[in-house]
């Protein structure tokens, strides 16, 4: 009699559990689902705002290039969050990396979107609230320094 | 039809008006001001694609975008 309780009671408890389980997963599924439509809607605001040949290059690179409106000195603009805009040199290479964002936890592809329009359009304001860091020309990632409030190009 | 589009952390959110309505244009205007006073920067695009950063109300744009203040990473 006992027994049979305790074998009833463990059935009960191994399905509430797989129960529970099941539904944790349909959760985080929803919630990636939702991330993944967050991220697509920004990238394609993004892609409305790049110029064609920005576009173009974005498409095949997963980066694209600015043009600073007030020194006239390139950026590289990476896909990504964060430490992903680099300035580079008339051959292409990174000599130094910028770090700044939009407050607020947005999408990468909205990041880069304001990461854009600030360089285009107020570069220095932009750089003066921007962290700088050191960058490799090839090979790995980008080598951070201790950041240090940087105000020129 | 006219677009505000919001960028925050929810992705972004986009205001379709009539710029010939008037009380339409009025409440873009109102969200507007109301966005800029909490520090949201607004960019307008010309036909050509550039963007431009703009501090007042322009009822003949047909894009603004509206995206948080920066900060260092």
């Amino acid at each position: 009699m006992l027994t049979e309780r305790l074998i009833t009671a463990g059935r009960r408890l191994c399905h509430s559990v797989r129960e529970g389980a099941r539904k944790i997963l349909t959760v985080r599924e929803r919630y990636r689902a939702m991330m993944d439509a967050r991220e697509a809607r920004g990238i394609m605001l993004l892609r409305e705002w790049l110029s064609p040949t920005q576009r173009a290059q974005f498409d095949t690179s997963k980066y694209f290039d600015v043009v600073g409106c007030d020194s006239g000195t390139r950026y590289r603009i990476h896909y990504g969050r964060v430490t992903n805009v680099h300035q580079i040199d008339e051959a292409g290479r990174p000599v130094m990396g910028w770090c700044f964002v939009p407050s607020g936890g947005l999408v990468a592809g909205d990041v880069m979107l304001v990461q854009k329009i600030a360089l285009e359009t107020n570069e220095q304001t932009t750089l003066a609230v921007a962290n700088s860091f050191r960058v490799q020309a090839l090979g790995g990632g980008p080598t951070r320094t201790p950041p240090r409030r940087a105000c020129s190009a | 039809m006219a677009v505000q589009i919001v960028v925050d952390q929810t992705g972004d959110t986009r205001h379709w008006f009539n710029p010939h309505d008037t009380k339409a244009l009025s409440k873009a205007e109102k969200r507007f001001k109301s966005l800029t006073t909490i520090g949201y920067t607004a960019a307008v695009r010309d036909v050509a694609g550039k963007a431009t950063v703009t501090r007042s109300f322009d009822p003949t744009a047909e894009e603004t975008l509206f995206f948080p203040r920066l900060v260092g990473g």
